[in-house]
C-alpha cells in the first residue's frame, strides 16, 4: 500500500510522505505504536520509578519468557493454527532440567540441552499429529497441554529441585554489557523471527497459508513441511523459557508456566495478528508484549493490586482489537 | 468407489469375514467356560479363599487370575481392530470384542455374586443397578453385532443409533467400567456410580452450553472465570440474608447478561469470540479475586445446599444434569432455533443467504450458554460446605475437552450436546477411575492427556472412514 502510494505520488513528494505517515499510523502496528506511546506517558507522569532503566530492565527479564514463547505463536497463528500446550512445555523443560540434574545425575549442561531437545521433541508431536493426521490444532494442543503438564507432575511428583551452581543462575539473573542476559536472547530471537517472517520464502508460505492453504498446498508451497517446522520451532522456544524459567526462579516446579499460553496468545492477538491467520507481523507481536508486561508493571508501581490488573489487561485486550477493528472498516468505507 | 457405496448399500452383500470377531468371541468365551477357576469352586478355584481372605479384610477384591483376562481380550481386541481397519469393519469388530470382554466380566460377577450368597454374604446390594446396566448393554453389544445394517431409507434402526460419537462413548464408558471394575469392584458399585456423576454434573450441564457455542462456530474461554465468579454471587447473596431462592436464581439472570455483553461485542463490534472470551477470562477472574479479596464463602443456610437434595434417591445434580441435557437435546434438534445455530456454525454464508441473522444466533448462543453456566454454577456451589474464591482450575479446558470428545466439530456446525454431556461422564470417570486402581495421583493428569488424545484420534479415524 505504502510502495504503491510512493511510486504513483512521486513528483509530489510532500503530500507523499503525508500519505505514508497517515497510512503508517493507521496501520494496525501504527495504532498499537500509538497506544503504547500514550500508555508509556501516562505512566512515566504518574510515578517517577516508572521511567528508570532499572525498572525497564527488570521488567525485560520478566517478559523474556512469555515473549520467547508468542514469536513461535505469531508464526502458528498467522497459518491459522494455535498452539496452547506452550505453557506445559515450558513446565515440563523446566521439571526435566532439575530431573537430570539431580535426580539422574547428568552435569547441568547436558541436563539443560536435553530439557531442550524434550521440548523440541514436544513441539514436533504436536505438530506431527496435526500434519499427518489432520488433528485441528487446538484440539492437538489441548489434549497435550494437559499431557505434558501431566508428564511434568509425573517425574516430579510435586517435589522440587534448587541448590544449582552459581554459573547457572546467569541465564535468568545475570547481565551482560548491563543488559539482562535473557533480554539478549529475545533480542536475537526476535531479529531472527522478524527477518524470516517477512524477507524469507518460509515467510511469505506462512501467510500463504493462513489465508489460503489449499491454494497454498496448489501452488506447490511445502505446507506441511512448515506447519510441521513452526510447531517444532515453537516447542524449542518454550523449552528455552523453561530452561530460564529455572534459571531466574532457582527452583523447579511442576506447575511452572501454566497459564501463560494465554499471556503469550494475548500478546499476539493484541499485537495485531488476526486470529483467523493470513496477517500479523513480529513488530505488532513485541509491542503488544511489552505493553501488556508495561501495564502490568505500571499499575502495580501505582499501587493497583495484580488482580486489577488483570482486569485491565482483559479489557485492553478487547478493546485495543475493538479500535483497531472500527479505523480499519472506516479506512475501508473511505 | 463412493458413487457404487451412496446408490447401493455394500451391506446388503455378505461377507462371512465380518463374522470372524463374533465367531472368534464366542470361541474365547466357550474356552472361558472350561477354565478352572470359573465353574468350578470346588475344584480349587480362586475366587473362594481369595474371597473369604478379603471378607476379613472388609475388601471385595476379585481373585488377581482373573485379571490375566483382560490383557488376552484387549490384545485381541487391539489387533482385530488394526486388522479391521484394512476391512472396513471397525464397528463390527470393535463391537464383538466389547461384547466378549463384557460377558465374560459379567460371567465373572454372576458366579462371584453367587459365592457370596452361599458364603451368606451382606453387601450384595451394592452391586444392583451397574450389574443389570451392564448386562443389558452387553446384550445391545451382541445384538449389535448380529443384527443387519439398515438400509438406507429406514434410518431410525438400532444399528444407526448405535454407530454414532453417542454410542461410541458409551462403548468406552462401558469397557472402562468393567476393566477398571475387574479390578477393584467398588468402583462399579451403585454408590460409587452415582457420586462420580453426582461430583461432576456441573461438569456436564456447563459443557451443554458450550457445545451449543461451538455448534454455532465460536468458542468460550471464559466459562471457568464466570463459573467461578456466579458461585460466589450465589452464595454471597445468600449469607446476606437473602432468600435461598434469589441466591438460585441469581445466577441464571447474572449469567446471561454477562454472555449477552460477550455475544453483544462478538456480534456487533466484530471482535472474534476467542479473543473477546480470553478477555472475559482475565476481567471476570480479577473481578471474582477483587471482589472476594481471596475469602471464601461459607456459613451458608443448610436449605442453600441444593446439590445435596436427593428426590427419589437421586441427588439433584443428576436430575438436572439428565433433565437439561434431554431438553436441549430436544430443542436442539427440532426448533429453529436449535437449527439455526448449525446452520450458522456449518456454513455462515448459506445460513445468511436463508435468512438466518448470524447476530441474533450469536446473541442467543452466548445467553443459552451463560444460563447453563449459571446452573452449572449453582450446582457447583452448593455441592460443598464451601465456595472457593477461584474459579475451579481448567475448568474451561474440562469443558471444551468434553464437547470436543462428545463429538462436537471445533469448525461448527455438528455435534449434539448429549455427546458432550456423556463425554463429560467419560472424562470424568476416567479420571475417578485411575484412583480406584491406583494410578499414582502425580500421573494421572499425564494419563487423562493420553486417554483425551486417544479418544479424539479414533474419532478422527472413525469420521474419516465415514467420509470415505
Amino acid at each position: 500500500m505504502a510502495v504503491a502510494n510512493e511510486v504513483t505520488q512521486q513528483p509530489i513528494p510532500q503530500r507523499s510522505l503525508r500519505i505514508w505517515v497517515q497510512d503508517k499510523a493507521l496501520s494496525q502496528v501504527g495504532i498499537l505504536f500509538i497506544i503504547l506511546i500514550v500508555t508509556l506517558a501516562v505512566l512515566a507522569s504518574s510515578n517517577d520509578n516508572f521511567l528508570t532503566s532499572q525498572n525497564l530492565f527488570n521488567q525485560g527479564r520478566l517478559l523474556a519468557e512469555v515473549g520467547l514463547m508468542a514469536l513461535p505463536m505469531t508464526f502458528i497463528i498467522i497459518t491459522g493454527g494455535i498452539d496452547l500446550s506452550v505453557g506445559s512445555i515450558l513446565g515440563l523443560s523446566a521439571i526435566l532440567v532439575g530431573y537430570l540434574w539431580d535426580t539422574v545425575g547428568l552435569p547441568l549442561e547436558i541436563a539443560v540441552v536435553l530439557a531442550v531437545l524434550v521440548g523440541c521433541l514436544a513441539g514436533f508431536l504436536n505438530g506431527l499429529f496435526i500434519v499427518r493426521v489432520n488433528v485441528p490444532p487446538l484440539i492437538m494442543t489441548l489434549a497435550t497441554l494437559a499431557f505434558y503438564r501431566g508428564l511434568a507432575q509425573g517425574i516430579s511428583e510435586a517435589r522440587s529441585v534448587t541448590g544449582y551452581p552459581e554459573w547457572f543462575f546467569g541465564l535468568g539473573q545475570g547481565n551482560i554489557l548491563g543488559v539482562p542476559t535473557q533480554l539478549w536472547i529475545l533480542f536475537i530471537a526476535i531479529i531472527i523471527s522478524a527477518v524470516l517472517l517477512a524477507r524469507t520464502t518460509l515467510g511469505r508460505t506462512l501467510y500463504a497459508i493462513g489465508n489460503n492453504k489449499v491454494g497454498a498446498r496448489f501452488s506447490g508451497l511445502p505446507v506441511e513441511r512448515v506447519t510441521l517446522l513452526i510447531y517444532t520451532f515453537s516447542g524449542l522456544m518454550a523449552g528455552i523459557s523453561g530452561v530460564i524459567f529455572v534459571s531466574r526462579f532457582t527452583t523447579t516446579r511442576s506447575d511452572m508456566g501454566s497459564g501463560l499460553e494465554l499471556d503469550a496468545i494475548a500478546a499476539v492477538v493484541l499485537g495485531g495478528t488476526s486470529i483467523f491467520g493470513g496477517k500479523g507481523s513480529i513488530i505488532g507481536t513485541v509491542i503488544g508484549l511489552v505493553m501488556i508486561q508495561l501495564l502490568k508493571n505500571g499499575l502495580a508501581i501505582n499501587g493497583i493490586t495484580s488482580d486489577a490488573t488483570i482486569v485491565v489487561i482483559g479489557s485492553i485486550l478487547i478493546f485495543a482489537i475493538l479500535v483497531n477493528n472500527l479505523i480499519q472498516r472506516l479506512r475501508k468505507t473511505e | 468407489m463412493t458413487a457404487i457405496t451412496t446408490a447401493q448399500p455394500t451391506s446388503t452383500r455378505f461377507k462371512p469375514l465380518t463374522l470372524l470377531p463374533l465367531v472368534l468371541a464366542i470361541l474365547v468365551f466357550v474356552v472361558f467356560q472350561f477354565m478352572p477357576f470359573v465353574n468350578q469352586p470346588e475344584r480349587g478355584s480362586t475366587t473362594l479363599p481369595v474371597l473369604t481372605e478379603n471378607r476379613a479384610n472388609n475388601e471385595l477384591e476379585l481373585p488377581t487370575s482373573g485379571l490375566i483376562l483382560i490383557p488376552i481380550a484387549a490384545g485381541t481386541l487391539f489387533l482385530l481392530g488394526l486388522w479391521n481397519l484394512a476391512n472396513e469393519q471397525i464397528m463390527r469388530a470393535t463391537s464383538s470384542m466389547t461384547a466378549l470382554v463384557g460377558i465374560i466380566v459379567l460371567e465373572y460377577y454372576v458366579i462371584f455374586v453367587m459365592d457370596y450368597i452361599n458364603k451368606g454374604a451382606t453387601h450384595l446390594g451394592s452391586m444392583g443397578i451397574a450389574f443389570w446396566a451392564l448386562l443389558l448393554l452387553a446384550i445391545i453389544m451382541i445384538a449389535q453385532t448380529v443384527l443387519p445394517r439398515p438400509r438406507v431409507e429406514r434410518e431410525f434402526q438400532l444399528r444407526s443409533l448405535l454407530s454414532n460419537q453417542e454410542s461410541a462413548i458409551v462403548i468406552a464408558l462401558v469397557v472402562l467400567l468393567l476393566t477398571v471394575g475387574i479390578s477393584n469392584p467398588r468402583f462399579v458399585s451403585t454408590n460409587n456410580i452415582l457420586d462420580v456423576l453426582q461430583g461432576n454434573a456441573y461438569i456436564a450441564v456447563a459443557a451443554i452450553g458450550m457445545s451449543m457455542v461451538i455448534i454455532s462456530g465460536n468458542i468460550d474461554i471464559s466459562v471457568g472465570s464466570l463459573l467461578g465468579l456466579l458461585a460466589i454471587v450465589s452464595g454471597r447473596l445468600v449469607t446476606s440474608g437473602a432468600p435461598v431462592w434469589v441466591a438460585w436464581m441469581a445466577p441464571l439472570i447474572v449469567g446471561p447478561a454477562i454472555g449477552a455483553v460477550i455475544g453483544f461485542v462478538i456480534a456487533y463490534l466484530r471482535v472474534p469470540a476467542i479473543v473477546v472470551t480470553l478477555g472475559m477470562f482475565s476481567i471476570l477472574k480479577g473481578i471474582l479475586i477483587i471482589w472476594t479479596n481471596g475469602e471464601r464463602v461459607t456459613d451458608m443456610p443448610t436449605e442453600f445446599f441444593l446439590a445435596q437434595m436427593r428426590p427419589l434417591g437421586i441427588s439433584m445434580p443428576i436430575w438436572f444434569m439428565i433433565v437439561l441435557t434431554i431438553l436441549a437435546a430436544i430443542w436442539m434438534r427440532y426448533s429453529p432455533v436449535g437449527r439455526s445455530f448449525y446452520a450458522v456454525g456449518g456454513n455462515a454464508d448459506a445460513a445468511r443467504l436463508s435468512g438466518i441473522s448470524q447476530r441474533r444466533v450469536i446473541m442467543q448462543v452466548f445467553m443459552l450458554n451463560g444460563f447453563f453456566v449459571g446452573i452449572a454454577s449453582v450446582l457447583y456451589a452448593t455441592q460443598l460446605t464451601i465456595i472457593q474464591a477461584t474459579p475451579p482450575p481448567s475448568l474451561e479446558l474440562f469443558v471444551i475437552t468434553s464437547a470436543v470428545v462428545g463429538g462436537v466439530s471445533i469448525l461448527g456446525g455438528k455435534g449434539t450436546v448429549i455427546g458432550a454431556m456423556l463425554a463429560a461422564i467419560l472424562l470424568n470417570t476416567i479420571r475417578s477411575g485411575m484412583i480406584f486402581i491406583n494410578v499414582s495421583p502425580f500421573w494421572i493428569q499425564a494419563v487423562q492427556g493420553i486417554l483425551i488424545l486417544i479418544t479424539v484420534l479414533i474419532d478422527l479415524l472413525r469420521r474419516r472412514r465415514q467420509a470415505v
